[in-house]
């Protein structure tokens, strides 16, 4: 839940960037398009924030439509998600969300189909030149795989005593991580480019760094205090071996790939500070929502942010150290955040990237 | 009781999943595997089409359904290389109710595509799964988006009990059963049939729209061999589930009340009415109709018979008379089987129909 919270605020922020991009390509795609329109959600997750997103689409390209004094075409909607996200949470809430569609918009049953994908963005999701818009939050900066350089042959791991990049990797690890996400950012977008209609645009948000250097960071600043946490538990030798798969690239960092994959420009590309817990709360909006119900407003930004933190990279870690230190690994986490957070405002760098398919002789 | 919301196959894939209690299915979808395949690739050497679009109606959440994608992508990549065309990008949409265990199939995914890349090198087929959970008593896809179209038993089961069988003052006409037994007065037999034929019409409606002409569709489901209501193979089934029931209240277990008060929202069509039916609807030809019959014998056995009408009843059962009693229902059950089919082979019926759209 707490995890969501965050998700939502990112999501709200890049909604007016998102109306735009929708707009954008509706326009630069409908007059061409006989086959109705194609949208892809990507790394939907599951839950209330899945079927915000589509809804806000679906309200932009309903509104757009009326604007061009065009009916509406047949709309098809793809939430995509790896294997083992709970699909079957969004699937029982679409009966509901078809009849508000009828209410609010007057979409009957012949005029939008919304459909699950399983499998990674890494690769080929859909048919070519089946989407007219894709969008993608929060998933990005989650890679393929932790980078395979940083382990040598001899096993020796190069980032010993970390589990991200800090101030104190080794550059080998920083240029690892980076090669990842060229490698893994590269694929994604060669996947889409086959996927989409020249016109076609994309938003992504996901997080990143202000700085060139990997390590200056504030936001992976997140990871070297869970470092910390373990290490506190006398975890050495074990501690040593596990790598986080996010990752935080720089702006221009993404630019280049977007460049040297030649299939989309660059409409836009930029950054927006979030806190790490998603911001304090001190307004009333925040306290009537789902939140309070858990006493997650309640508890400290420390814990609030140990929670949201558990959430994503639970699985990974217990994997790695089992269950039983899992409460107190995270207790203590939370500790060492408020600890920072009492010396500096801590903040996640999120960018948002709009890009349009150019045209092409695929 | 809605039916939409209710109803599902016993997901996950425990012991009484419909993962592991699907081969009753399996069985009839191997005698369709010919039907089938032939109709697929009939269907497209006639059309052709670069992106084929693949329906699953139905599809439940066991390994079937996986299985079936595998044979209709190796039918066609051969068809495509014997009329030398590239083999088409396949979009297989895979349908049930938002309610069906849809994770299962998701989770069974990564298998099945590297089963179609094994042994290829660049030229593996182009395959894009995905699932579109919704009621087939309504449209599903966008519109001429299909080329082929599958049902394996679930047409059978109806979009919700018929009302029909209650009087004005909603007394239950069929008293002392849950389906048609040789008791039923005419006016429930209707309802039963009334219900089939506004359902199985609203069906081929909501195809035709989405289904391109010379598109194909095949449908299994289970039906009875004569016009007779009363015919004994498509009723047999359910007359024992329903003696398991009084055994049951007899012994205490369950209120006599309940069992009164439960009905399926099911029908055994005749050919008679099938054909009728297409007929009236007009928007596909029926090109083939069988009558496939499936006789127990001394290795059949009455617990996994059981074990299958469980994976398919569960959720219905349990919403009306709660968990407790499904074990000891269906140990019951599985028992009566087996004294039945010791006394004389118990066929069932499965009708296969393959369309075309016109």
């Amino acid at each position: 839940m707490s995890q969501r919270a965050l998700q939502k605020r990112i999501i709200s922020a890049t909604i007016s960037a998102m109306d735009e991009a929708v707009a954008d390509s509706l326009r630069k795609t409908l007059p061409a398009q006989t086959m109705g329109i194609g949208i892809a959600d990507l790394g939907c997750s599951s839950g209330p924030n899945t079927l915000m997103v589509i809804s806000e689409i679906i309200n932009k390209i309903y509104e757009t439509c009326s604007q061009m004094g065009i009916p509406l075409p047949e709309l098809r909607v793809s939430l995509n998600d790896l294997p083992g996200n709970d699909f079957n949470g969004i699937f029982m809430l679409l009966p509901e969300f078809y009849r508000n569609l009828e209410k609010e918009n007057g979409v009957g049953p012949e005029g939008c189909f919304i459909s699950g994908v399983a499998g990674s963005f890494y690769g080929r999701l859909f048919p070519k030149m089946s989407l007219h818009f894709v969008h993608s939050s929060s998933s990005l900066h989650w890679l393929s795989q932790v980078p395979p350089a940083l382990c040598t042959k001899a096993g020796k791991h190069l980032n010993k005593g970390k589990i991200y990049i800090s101030k104190t990797s080794p550059p080998s690890v920083l240029k690892a991580y980076l090669s990842q996400f060229q490698t893994d950012f590269f694929a994604f977008l060669r996947s889409r480019a086959a996927e989409m209609v020249a016109g076609g645009g994309m938003l992504l948000s996901f997080m990143g760094r202000s700085s060139p250097d990997a390590a200056a960071e504030v936001g992976s600043h997140q990871w070297e205090l869970l470092s910390q946490a373990l290490m506190s538990m006398v975890l050495e030798r074990r501690g040593s071996t596990l790598s986080m798969p996010p990752t935080t690239p720089h702006a221009e960092e993404v630019a280049n790939i977007v460049e040297e994959e030649g299939s989309f420009i660059i409409n836009h590309l930029q950054g927006f500070e979030i806190d790490w817990d998603g911001g304090p709360t001190n307004n009333d909006d925040d306290n009537n929502n789902n939140n309070v119900v858990n006493g997650f407003e309640n508890l400290s930004r420390g814990r609030r942010v140990a929670k949201t933190v558990r959430a994503v990279v639970e699985s990974m870690v217990e994997s790695h150290f089992g269950r039983d230190i899992m409460d107190e690994l995270f207790r203590r986490y939370g500790e060492l955040v408020d600890q920072y957070f009492s010396k500096t405002r801590a903040k996640h760098i999120n960018l948002v990237l709009s890009v349009t398919r150019i045209n092409s002789c695929y | 009781m809605d039916v939409e919301k209710v109803f599902h196959m016993k997901g996950g894939v425990g012991d009484t999943s419909y993962f592991n209690n699907s081969s009753v299915q399996k069985s009839v979808a191997e005698k369709m595997k010919d039907i089938t395949l032939d109709a697929i690739e009939q269907m497209y050497v006639t059309l052709r089409p670069r992106n084929l679009g693949i329906a699953d109606l139905g599809c439940s959440s066991g390994s079937n359904a996986l299985l079936y994608i595998k044979r209709m992508v190796g039918t066609v990549e051969k068809a495509a290389q014997s009329v030398q065309q590239a083999a088409p990008e396949f979009r297989v949409c895979l349908n049930d109710l938002p309610t069906n265990d849809f994770n299962t199939v998701f989770q069974a995914l990564p298998d099945l595509y590297q089963e179609l890349k094994k042994g290829r090198n660049n030229d593996a087929p182009s395959v894009y799964v995905a699932a579109y959970p919704g009621n087939f008593y309504g449209r599903l896809f966008p519109e001429n988006s299909l080329h082929f179209v599958y049902s394996f038993s679930s047409l059978h089961w109806l979009s919700r009990v018929p009302p029909g069988i209650y009087d004005e003052q909603g007394m239950l006409l069929n008293r002392k059963s849950i389906y048609i037994t040789k008791n039923s007065p005419t006016e429930v037999c209707e309802a039963y049939a009334k219900q089939f034929r506004q359902d199985f019409s609203l069906f081929l409606k909501c195809r035709s729209e989405e289904v391109v002409t010379g598109g194909r569709m095949v449908l299994v489901l289970t039906g009875r061999s004569s016009p007779d209501f009363y015919c004994k193979d498509n009723i047999f089934a359910w007359e024992l589930l329903y003696q398991s029931f009084n055994i049951l209240v007899s012994k205490g277990k369950v209120e006599e009340e309940k069992v009164d008060s439960y009905d399926v929202h099911y029908y055994g069509p005749s050919r008679e009415e099938i054909e009728d039916e297409v007929r009236t609807e007009g928007s596909f030809k029926l090109d083939r109709v069988e009558m496939l019959k499936k006789e127990t014998d001394c290795t059949s056995s009455g617990a996994a018979i059981a074990k299958t009408v469980r994976a398919v009843q569960e959720s219905m059962l349990s919403h009306h008379f709660g968990e407790a009693m499904l074990d000891e229902l269906f140990d019951e059950y599985g028992t009566l089987l087996d004294r039945e089919m010791a006394k004389e082979a118990v066929t069932f019926i499965d009708i296969a129909l393959v369309l075309t759209r016109l």
